[in-house]
């Protein structure tokens, strides 16, 4: 089965990404993050910087596209780059557009984040919730409800450890793996991992 | 493009199934027009009753999470709350409780510690915790959480009593006044006569049960013993304050934190504290529902009576009004234009077992009913003939389909118990605003409730009754 070759991806040993996702441009993925299959990782207007310990659902994007009143052919843009914390979880359906998410976060989903919103950590983000503002999430909100309410938590949410280990066992046993690729070598044609 | 041009037609024969297309008029106190599946339909009165025409009582109360089953004694005593559930009071979702193991000293041997389990509320909409307002983890699943109690329950406690004390009273002396001057008063209106007989002999009529602003009649029907002592009960009457707290100074300047306060929303549903910070929210147990029954106002007989068990959401008696009018429904609408005429599908289901004949009848000029109507219709003559509704007959392969001879230029088609006929319309207003047209159905019932008469030779209990029911179409706006 021939793969697609990403030669800008950068995979480090121990993290589990599906080969049915989708990862496009210069896109870092940490160690024991899990991306499964059908998620979106995209980087269009710039490179993404994963951190370790993230979980990516089904169907979730994560996308670092131009801003919606530049054209991508405009000269003098200088491409920012995504930078997403450890520990965090992105929902199935969720949209993140957000430059920079800390640690612990939780998108629920089909949450849509805007470009301009930072997420500091431990904040989660509700079902369906949009935030597109131009601003700092404090640490610790939760953002719920319809109207997108917003409360103090006291604790931040957990790490999903157990989920992680569990998906790490079990997604290479119904999935073929995309093969890790070394920062520093030339980049190697994806095979596919049979058991 | 052929697969968006599927999706608009999916989309517009989907919006021609929607109820409110369809309205058929309750003759009650009010006119009502609202759409069949909203409807009940008393057999005794042979009538259309809408929601607003009939006496609602509850019949069961039960909670929506837990689903128990409460006797109403006790829902009253327990004020309509759910002794084991609660209420998210940041969100009002139902609160699920959780479990931790964390280390506690053992009692026997204070140096060993032991894995304990740790129970505490948590919701899972918007992540409020019990720890979240300083409540302690409780050792026990259920049944370890307290509501805080009202600071002033001793006080309107006092009140109560007092109130009901004066309400008896004042009703004894209604009561004696009113002994007084019935004889040479006995024109006097007929239902007040009938709400005191009724109010003394603790009877009560469907319109006497709850009245708000009535006195609290639940202690009025006990006489007072004679020789019995009754207990004066005082209240010290409240005492008007002159000073007020004063604002705190920062009032102003203070940057407001929104995630801190609470909503007002979120303070209603305490009125005991209505606390302004969201650290004060505490759990409140959650309000129970009830099932209701429905009864006919004229004839007093039932028409909804849900089944008892909390889990089940079957019927002892539903007398809706689907299950014995015909139905029709808007099959297609071509395009409708200014004062030109155009042919509607409609589709008629007759939803009893034997064989029902309807005719319609289009609108006379000044008829009262025909309020709405924008468009000019000419219905079918003939009367239209709708088969049984026969649960078997799709498996039974021996059945000869029955002949009806139909007109081709009215029926369409014909399916099992459901007919597809035509009408005409002319629109008769042009610009915004939909199109919509009336006119009346007329079918023969047969009434399975009446009372067989024994006397009677034939088949008087199968007796047909012929109903007219006054329909409104709103068949959508003109074509641009």
């Amino acid at each position: 089965q021939a793969q697609k070759t990403n030669p800008s991806a950068k995979i480090a040993a121990g993290a589990v990404v599906c080969v049915e996702s989708e990862i496009r441009g210069d896109v870092t993925i940490g160690p024991r993050t899990v991306v499964h299959p059908k998620a979106r990782i995209i980087a269009e207007a710039g490179p993404i910087i994963i951190g370790e310990g993230n979980l990516i659902e089904e169907q979730a994007l994560i996308i670092n596209s131009y801003p919606e009143n530049i054209m991508p052919d405009t000269e003098g843009v200088e491409p920012k780059s995504m930078t997403i914390g450890i520990n965090n979880v992105f929902e199935v359906g969720c949209v993140s557009q957000a430059l920079q998410i800390g640690d612990n976060n939780v998108i629920e989903s089909k949450a849509d984040l805007g470009r301009n919103v930072v997420l500091t950590s431990g904040c989660i983000v509700g079902a369906c919730c949009q935030v597109n503002t131009c601003e700092v999430i404090p640490e610790n909100t939760v953002i719920y409800g319809s109207n997108s309410m917003r409360r103090l938590q006291t604790e931040r949410p957990q790490p999903q450890t157990l989920q992680l280990d569990f998906l790490m066992k079990i997604l290479p046993n119904y999935h073929h793996m995309k093969k890790a690729v070394k920062v520093t070598s030339t980049p190697v044609r994806n095979q596919a991992v049979t058991h | 493009m052929s697969q968006r041009w599927v999706e608009l037609r999916r989309r517009e024969m989907a919006s021609l199934l929607q109820p409110e297309r369809v309205l058929y008029l309750v003759h009650g106190e009010k006119k009502i027009r609202s759409p069949l599946s909203q409807l009940y339909f008393c057999r005794y009165c042979s009538e259309l009753r809408s929601l607003e025409c009939v006496s609602h009582e509850v019949d069961s109360h039960y909670c929506p999470s837990c689903l128990e089953n409460m006797p109403s004694a006790e829902a009253k005593l327990k004020k309509n709350r759910c002794a084991n559930c609660f209420d998210c009071p940041c969100c009002m979702h139902t609160l699920s409780t959780r479990a931790t193991n964390i280390p506690a000293p053992l009692p026997d041997d204070p140096t060993k510690t032991a894995m304990k389990k740790a129970y505490y509320l948590a919701c899972g909409f918007c992540r409020w915790t019990s720890r979240d307002v300083g409540m302690a983890d409780k050792s026990v699943a259920s049944g370890g959480w307290q509501e805080p109690e009202n600071p002033h329950t001793q006080r309107i406690n006092k009140l109560i009593e007092y109130y009901q004390q004066l309400a008896q009273r004042e009703k004894l002396e209604r009561d004696r006044k009113k002994l007084a001057r019935r004889r040479p008063f006995m024109p006097l209106a007929f239902s007040q006569h009938t709400i005191h007989v009724v109010e003394k002999y603790g009877l009560g009529t469907r319109l006497q049960r709850t009245r708000p602003g009535a006195p609290i009649t639940s202690l009025a029907g006990l006489s007072l013993k004679e020789g019995e002592d009754q207990k004066e009960i005082n209240i010290e009457p409240a005492q008007a304050l002159d000073e007020v707290e004063p604002l705190p100074e920062d009032c102003y300047t203070r940057p407001i934190n929104l995630p801190e306060g609470t909503t007002l929303r979120q303070r209603l549903l305490q009125p005991d504290f209505q606390p302004a910070g969201a650290s004060q929210l505490h759990p409140k147990h959650k309000h129970l529902l009830i099932k209701r029954s429905l009864r006919c106002r004229k004839c007093e007989h039932n028409l909804s009576k849900p089944e008892f068990n909390p889990t089940s959401i079957k019927f002892k008696i539903q007398l809706v009004a689907v299950s014995y009018i015909p139905e029709v429904r808007i099959m297609s609408i071509p395009n409708l234009r200014f004062q030109k005429e155009s042919q509607v599908l409609l589709t008629l289901t007759n939803p009893v077992e034997n064989i029902t004949h309807v005719t319609l009848v289009a609108c006379e000029e000044g008829d009262p009913e025909d309020i709405n109507s924008t468009a000019k219709v000419m219905v079918p003559i003939k009367e239209l003939v709708l088969a049984g509704k026969d649960a078997a007959a799709e498996y039974d392969e021996l059945a000869e389909p029955q002949d009806f001879q139909d007109d081709p230029d009215v029926v369409a088609f014909r399916k099992s118990n459901k007919i597809g006929f035509f009408i005409k319309v002319v629109p008769q207003r042009e610009g915004l605003g939909d199109v919509t047209v009336s006119f009346k159905i007329r079918h023969d019932f047969r009434n399975l409730a009446a009372p067989i008469r024994p006397s009677e030779e034939g088949d008087a209990s199968t007796e047909a009754i012929w109903l007219t029911h006054h329909v409104e179409l709103n068949l959508g706006p003109l074509a641009p």
